[in-house]
């Protein structure tokens, strides 16, 4: 079958900032696509190329079998698009905004009426539908955008950062409203996220972008599976330090005084290790003992974590407002 | 053709949301009207005044002035709206959209165009019991006179507003255009009193031609200075030129810069 997206070293440079510095990659028809990646990786700009907001640089890249430089409009009609920042009407009621978006996308009458209905209901908007926009609450306009993006059925739907800023609660819900899009036959979603939950949570692939480039890309098991093994986070009196230990494949001391480590099977692995440590006069206050994430594969890959970049801004260059 | 209809329609609901807008839109002329035209209208009694101003009273020299200055300002500011859809994203959902950029932002100027319009015709209905001399048969001429003048300017303001980041960038150009072109178009004092190179600006001015137009209608044949065809023709061109304008600017638009 023909994939749903292709890109092929696709760059984007502004001035002398490169944003995206050529990705390639496949989203196969039906599946849930994610980019993970920290702040100012290049997702959105990724995004606008593919949506033919952005002409690339470099590179070409195809979505439902379209060029978008060559054949935007074809592209355009098979697309539904959730931006990062909001982009309604904020004058106008729910209900109002889904049908200019209908009419702009060519549809009308009772038809287009029904579709509304439909994805109003989908994302539990009826109640409120006219309402105007602004008097909604953040969450209420993200679900009204997953709505109006599906107003017109098309083929592909790119989301980007689709539960940012939202509260853990909406974002189990808009979760439930991605599945369930998902369920809807033939739609194919490309969403970005800096969040290695939702990533976890709702994607069939998952590619890991940082500083303009595709750094790892499978499925979450296969990305967990690279870091393999188990990790054992262990507390010593004092200040850990690495050292070659029995059985131990990686080690790294966390800031915190702990030492977390990466060991094939952490049920054989442990008794050496603690042996070890107190043989070379260190004793061991507590162990913790965890699956790998995709957090891990991120630092595995580039020594920094992912989640740091949710709570604290990065040194200047970091973020790669260079 | 959706697309027009579609924007046109989205351009006339926004403007009913908008009440302060509706007031403002009726009061601004009726000030003018009011505390300008009728103060100036008793210092101008004589008859010599009436000859400056073409043989007719102040009040009816200036209601078409006023008429098309108002036409003239509120086309131009409607271009504050594609700056406000660039600043609350919407712009994106239409650019990503599969519809002609042309017909989408055709659409919305010629309703913005269409509402202002419909002010004008406001202006016109509280305008002649104040200024008794004006034609009533002059009305429709005028407001079709004022469609193609507010289709030209809602095209500047829109093609502007499309290169402009901030809706700063927009009121300076707003600052520098308004009112100069309202002092030289004629609207509220002849064009034949200006000094020579004041006149010449009021020539190179797309005002003029309309006030010279309204005022053609609304007072009669004595009170223009141009002939009706350079009016019109002048403001056809002028429509037609910033549309395509417009059109243009929008179908090169993408998020870059
Ligand atoms: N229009 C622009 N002009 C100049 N630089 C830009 C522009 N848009 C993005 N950039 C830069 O490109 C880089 C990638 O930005 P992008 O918005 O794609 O990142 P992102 O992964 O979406 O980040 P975030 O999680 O913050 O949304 C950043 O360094 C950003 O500063
Ligand atoms: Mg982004």
């Amino acid at each position: 079958m023909q994939p749903a997206i292709v890109a092929e070293g696709l760059k984007k440079r502004f001035g002398r900032v490169e944003a995206v510095r050529g990705v390639s990659f496949e989203v196969r028809p039906g599946e849930i696509f994610a980019f993970l990646g920290p702040n100012g990786a290049g997702k959105t700009t990724t995004v606008h190329m593919l949506t033919t907001l952005l002409r690339p640089s470099a590179g070409r890249a195809e979505v439902a079998g379209f060029d978008v430089v060559a054949a935007p409009t074809e592209v355009r009609r098979r697309i539904g698009v959730v931006f990062q920042d909001p982009s309604l009407d904020r004058e106008l009621t729910a209900r109002e905004n889904l049908y200019i978006h209908g009419r702009i996308y060519g549809l009308g009458g009772p038809a287009l009426r029904e579709k509304i209905g439909e994805v109003l209901r989908l994302v539990e908007l009826e109640p409120v539908a006219d309402r105007p926009v602004k008097q909604f609450s953040g969450g209420m306009k993200r679900r009204l955008e997953l709505a109006r993006a599906l107003v017109h059925r098309p083929r592909v739907l790119f989301l980007d950062e689709p539960t940012l800023g939202l509260d853990p609660q909406t974002r189990a819900h808009v979760w439930d409203y991605i599945r369930a899009m998902k369920v809807e036959a033939g739609l194919t979603l490309f969403l970005t996220t800096h969040y290695m939950d939702e990533a976890e949570a709702l994607a069939d692939r998952v590619a890991i972008i940082d500083r303009g480039e595709i750094i790892a890309l499978g499925t979450v098991e296969e990305l967990i599976r690279r870091i393999g093994g188990e990790l054992l986070y262990l507390r010593p009196e004092g200040k850990g330090r690495c050292r070659p230990l029995p059985g131990v494949r990686n080690c790294r001391e966390l800031p915190d005084g702990r030492l977390l480590l990466e060991v094939e099977d952490a049920a054989s692995a442990l008794p050496r290790v603690l042996e070890a440590l107190l043989a070379g006069g260190q004793r061991v206050r507590e162990v913790t003992l965890r699956r790998p994430t995709l957090n891990d594969v991120f630092i595995r890959l580039t020594g920094r974590e992912l989640r740091d970049e949710l709570t604290r801004p990065g040194p200047a260059g970091w973020r790669g407002r260079r | 053709m959706q697309a027009f209809t579609v924007m046109f329609y989205r351009q006339v609901l926004r403007f009913f949301r908008a009440r302060a807008r509706v007031v403002a839109m009726i009061l601004n002329p009726l000030i003018w009207l009011l505390f300008f035209g009728l103060g100036w209208s008793r210092v101008f009694q004589s008859p010599m005044a009436r000859v400056i101003f073409g043989g007719v009273d102040y009040l009816t020299f200036l209601a078409p002035g006023i008429f098309a200055m108002t036409l003239f300002s509120q086309s131009f500011i409607g271009g504050v709206s594609v700056i406000w859809d660039k600043q609350f994203g919407f712009l994106k959902e239409i650019l990503v959209a599969p519809a002609p950029r042309a017909a989408s932002i055709a659409g919305r100027i010629f309703g913005d165009a269409t509402l202002v319009t419909l002010q004008g015709l406001v202006v016109l209905m509280l305008t002649f019991p104040l200024a008794h001399a004006l034609k009533p048969a002059g009305l429709l001429p005028s407001l079709l006179l004022g469609f193609l003048m507010a289709l030209a300017f809602a095209g500047l303001g829109t093609a502007l507003a499309l290169k402009m980041e901030s809706l700063e960038g927009f009121q300076m150009f707003m600052m520098i255009l308004i009112l100069p072109l309202t002092f030289l178009s004629g609207a509220i004092y002849p064009i034949g009193a200006m000094p020579g190179w004041m006149q010449a600006l009021a020539y190179a001015n797309p005002l003029t031609y309309a006030v010279d137009g309204a005022r053609h209608y609304l007072v009669g044949a004595s009170a223009a200075r141009f002939a009706l065809a350079l009016d019109w023709g002048l403001l056809l061109l002028l429509a037609l030129g910033f549309l395509l304008l417009a059109a243009l600017a929008f179908r090169r638009a993408t998020l870059e810069g």
